[in-house]
């Protein structure tokens, strides 16, 4: 019963950060500035690259839901995070039979219920895209363009989408840790983004170290390659959609959701820890 | 206070913790991540670092690495395609190179890059010495040579990340058939394309059209029955112009009416999904343009 | 109920300050007692360690040494927090939701049950005064609202402690006013209230005891009578009275062997004068309009 309740005081914080999170006009602004991205795409159609130009469009739509969607993960929590406790609603909410955990993980699952809509959006509009210019390529070159199977596999974006998703989830459980040991909003982000970058090029010194000799260096490389989780795992947009024979397996695709997932649990569970001890 | 209770040892015995922490944190998740990257690795090729950062500088070369590899690929291709439409043909190939090796997953890049190198780039250099008319057809062969062989250099690299692309194979015989008009090369090209597993069935039938023009009847009559013997019997494999090609070199050959080819009688079968199977030469679109 | 709502013990909580770690002590040695169905007044100057204490109470602060009880369990329990209700100084709800909704919300967090939501939402939405605007978005609210609003949240889970920071900080002498009386109000439904406040002509009428806390530490704490109360001096508070009059009771008084030390004027407050006009003209503007609305009619 208890848990019971834990999850309802959880999903209320969560439904209610959401609501607010979608009323900020930054997210908005994002939102437009990402979807005028993709569909600007369609510029690739006066190169005339044939079906090339679904593999443009493609990369620009990945691109976009990449950058932005980083972006966002980052500044939307750190801004939920820091309205809460600068406007006192956290005081309010955590006066009452709340948990500092559940306040926690509230906060990271609006943030990523955003997360959600924000990649949603951005995938439908880049299938549509891609529907549309598909369309319009079938009929120009003629059906003969399929026989290599088909241009398109729209299910894929949505697996990108759904990754990229996953990847957002760690981003902002990480700029949730930084938030909760953090006095300023700006420092928040600055430190998110740079553990972004870190994580991101971390497979140079994770693949590295295997041919270093034995010494200290060797094992500081280690260590960077063991410490932050690696997003280049989730760099997989070159593998969807087009390329047929070399399909991401579902069994990656489930080892990576799952790899999401622990290090989303952590970094709350870690961030938790800074939070106890946080005067609100 | 003792000095365990200083506020700096505190914060930093905290922030070990934590690095401890994410350490078997990463020990534990290993065996999920292992694989995975794997996986994933197996489709991100090892990039040429030095020759991209010469190019490119080390800010382009953080994006490169850090996820935006391929899109960066698809604006320096924009960016050839401007230098394409200029005419600038010294930059034209080092744009193609720094692409390629920027990225060298899509067979778009290499195809396209080879097409504008051996079929574009030796007109403009015709007529930057006077024009068809006044550059002698030696000279003239000579520029083709060149660019074809700039383009197999290309295409042959290709090879090398994709030793089994039927599309390569295919592109270093349409070179030879189209610009170097040599039918025996060519033929030697579309035979090792009809080989590969995702090989279209026009292959086998162009390499087969090669040795006729040779003059070659008897090798491709052979190679013709084979071959009928050796498809499907779906659609696309166009079995049914493979046995008029056959009849027609039979009457050419004179074979007797007694030796002559039998096919099998089959139920037709219906497509196998994902079959290798397009049967129609790739509409010659270089890199797009109109020629 | 014997338990004292809280009881602090020997409280003490230092921050450190910078990479040196330099302390800085906000509440020093506390120790402080607040009965079951008492209205109880944290009074002190800012930076006095009120707040410090407050969110101690609250758990939301863990005491460097010390301890702090709500009806007999520890603070930093989580289900201590059961039985209270709290009102941060200068509130911030989310702007979208009407009051009702967000009455509703809080009620919810605090696992009241859903056959009774609706009852206790309109209960307290009530209590503070708000069921006509409780309709309307939070963002349209006046700052008095929003502390009624606010006192309406603290109070919907049915707390037996409500805990008040500075609710009276920026409101208007009437918000004031009607804020004291749901406190009054509260009493009388047998609650227990704390509040802080550096308002101190507000409190004085209201408490049934203050604690006076300066630099952390505790100056002064009783009954307000106690404290304020010259013990030694009487007044008497006289109309109509002729100089011979006058006279004459001076001398009694000297016969007697007192000393009249002063005669003052009495005086209102100015918080008792401008409610008791504005007051005045409310209800004459009231039965103005009960006139011309029969008029019409």
């Amino acid at each position: 019963m208890s848990l019971l309740n834990s999850f309802t005081r959880i999903r209320l914080i969560a439904g209610t950060t959401f609501l607010e999170a979608v009323r900020q006009k930054f997210f908005n602004s994002l939102l437009i500035i990402s979807i005028a991205l993709v569909a600007s795409s369609t510029f690739f159609q006066q190169f005339d690259f044939g079906t090339g130009e679904l593999k443009f469009i493609t990369d620009f739509g990945f691109g976009a839901l990449f950058f932005f969607g980083s972006i966002l993960s980052i500044t939307a929590t750190t801004q939920l995070f820091f309205n809460e406790i600068e406007n006192r609603t956290a005081l309010t909410m955590l006066a009452k039979p709340v948990y500092k955990l559940e306040f926690l993980a509230g906060k990271f699952l609006g943030a990523h219920l955003l997360m959600l809509s924000f990649s949603l959006v951005i995938t439908l509009v880049l299938s549509g895209i891609l529907y549309w210019r598909e369309a319009a390529l079938l009929a120009r070159l003629g059906e003969d363009v399929l026989l290599d199977g088909p241009l398109v596999r729209y299910g894929d974006v949505f697996v990108f989408g759904f990754l990229q998703w996953i990847k957002f989830g760690i981003l902002a459980a990480i700029t949730l840790f930084v938030a909760s040991f953090s006095n300023t909003n700006l420092y928040t982000i600055i430190v998110s983004f740079f553990v972004l970058i870190i994580c991101q090029l971390q497979y140079i010194a994770r693949d590295a170290y295997s041919g270093m000799e034995a010494g200290l260096e060797r094992f500081l490389v280690m260590g960077l390659g063991l410490i932050f989780p690696n997003f280049q795992l989730f760099n997989i947009g070159d593998q969807l959609v087009f390329d047929v024979e070399q399909a991401l397996p579902l069994t990656t695709v489930l080892r990576l959701a799952v790899y999401g997932l622990i290090y989303t649990c952590a970094f709350i569970l870690l961030a938790q820890v800074n939070f106890r001890r946080r005067e609100i | 206070m003792s000095v365990l209770q200083h506020p700096l040892i505190v914060r930093l015995s905290r922030v070990l913790t934590i690095l401890l922490i994410l350490l078997l944190l990463g020990l534990l998740t290993r065996p999920i991540e292992a694989p995975a990257w794997k996986v994933v690795k197996a489709g991100q090729p090892e990039m040429n670092l030095e020759a991209i950062e010469g190019a490119l500088g080390q800010g382009l070369v953080v994006g490169v690495l850090g996820g935006f590899r391929a899109i960066l690929a698809d604006f320096l291709w924009i960016r050839t395609n401007t230098i394409w439409e200029r005419r600038d043909r010294v930059k034209l190939d080092a744009m193609v190179r720094l692409v390629t090796t920027l990225d060298p997953r899509p067979d778009f890049f290499w195809i396209n890059g080879s097409r504008m190198i051996a079929y574009d780039v030796p007109n403009w250099r015709i007529r930057e010495e006077g024009g068809y008319d006044a550059v002698p057809k030696v000279r003239q062969q000579a520029i083709d040579y060149d660019q074809a062989q700039q383009a197999f250099d290309l295409l042959d690299e290709a090879l090398e990340f994709y030793p089994d692309k039927a599309k390569l194979y295919l592109e270093k015989g349409q070179i030879y058939l189209n610009r170097l008009k040599d039918d025996a090369r060519a033929a030697e090209w579309f035979l090792a394309a009809s080989q590969q597993a995702d090989a279209p069935y026009y292959a086998a039938r162009i390499y087969a059209e090669l040795l006729r023009k040779q003059g070659l009847d008897t090798e491709a009559y052979s190679y013709l029955k084979d071959l009928h013997r050796e498809l499907p019997n779906v659609p696309y494999a166009q079995k049914g112009i493979i046995l008029e090609r056959i009849r027609e070199l039979e009457n050419a050959l004179k074979i007797p009416f007694w030796q002559r080819f039998q096919p099998a009688v089959e139920p037709m079968l219906e497509e196998p999904r994902g079959a290798p199977a397009f049967d129609a030469p790739e509409p010659h679109d270089h890199a797009g343009h109109a020629h | 109920m014997n338990t004292p709502a809280i009881r602090i013990k020997n409280l003490t909580k230092d921050f450190s300050v910078g990479m040196r770690g330099v302390k800085l002590r906000a509440v020093d040695d506390l120790c402080l007692e607040v009965g079951d169905n008492e209205i109880f007044g944290l009074l002190g100057p800012n930076g006095s360690g009120k707040s410090t204490t407050i969110k101690i109470i609250l758990g939301l602060l863990e005491a460097s040494t010390g301890t702090c009880e709500i009806y007999g369990k520890p603070s930093k329990q989580v289900d201590a927090r059961r039985s209270v209700g709290f009102l941060p100084e200068a509130p911030y709800f989310y702007r979208y939701l009407t009051g009702r909704e967000l009455v509703r919300y809080y009620a919810r967090m605090c696992m009241v049950p859903r056959a009774k939501i609706d009852a206790a939402v309109n209960s307290v939405v009530e209590l503070v005064g708000m069921t006509e605007a409780a309709d309307r978005r939070v963002g349209t609210y006046s700052k008095g609202m929003l502390q009624r609003i606010g006192l309406a949240q603290s109070l919907v889970h049915d707390p037996q402690l409500v805990m008040l920071d500075e609710p009276t900080a920026g409101v208007d002498p009437l918000g004031s006013a009607a804020i004291a009386d749901i406190v009054r109000e509260l009493k009388r439904r047998g609650k227990t209230v704390l509040l802080s406040s550096h308002l101190l002509a507000q409190i004085e009428g209201l408490c049934d005891r203050v604690a006076i806390l300066h630099r952390g530490k505790l100056v002064r704490e009783g009954r307000v009578d106690d404290l304020v109360e010259e013990k030694d001096a009487e007044s008497l508070v006289v109309e109509g009275l002729s100089a011979e009059g006058r006279a004459a009771v001076e001398a009694t008084i000297q016969a007697q062997g007192g000393i009249l030390a002063r005669i003052e004027k009495p005086r209102l407050s100015l918080d008792a004068y401008f409610l008791k006009e504005v007051h005045q003209r409310e209800s004459e503007h009231a039965a103005q309009q009960v006139k011309t609305g029969s008029q019409k009619s």
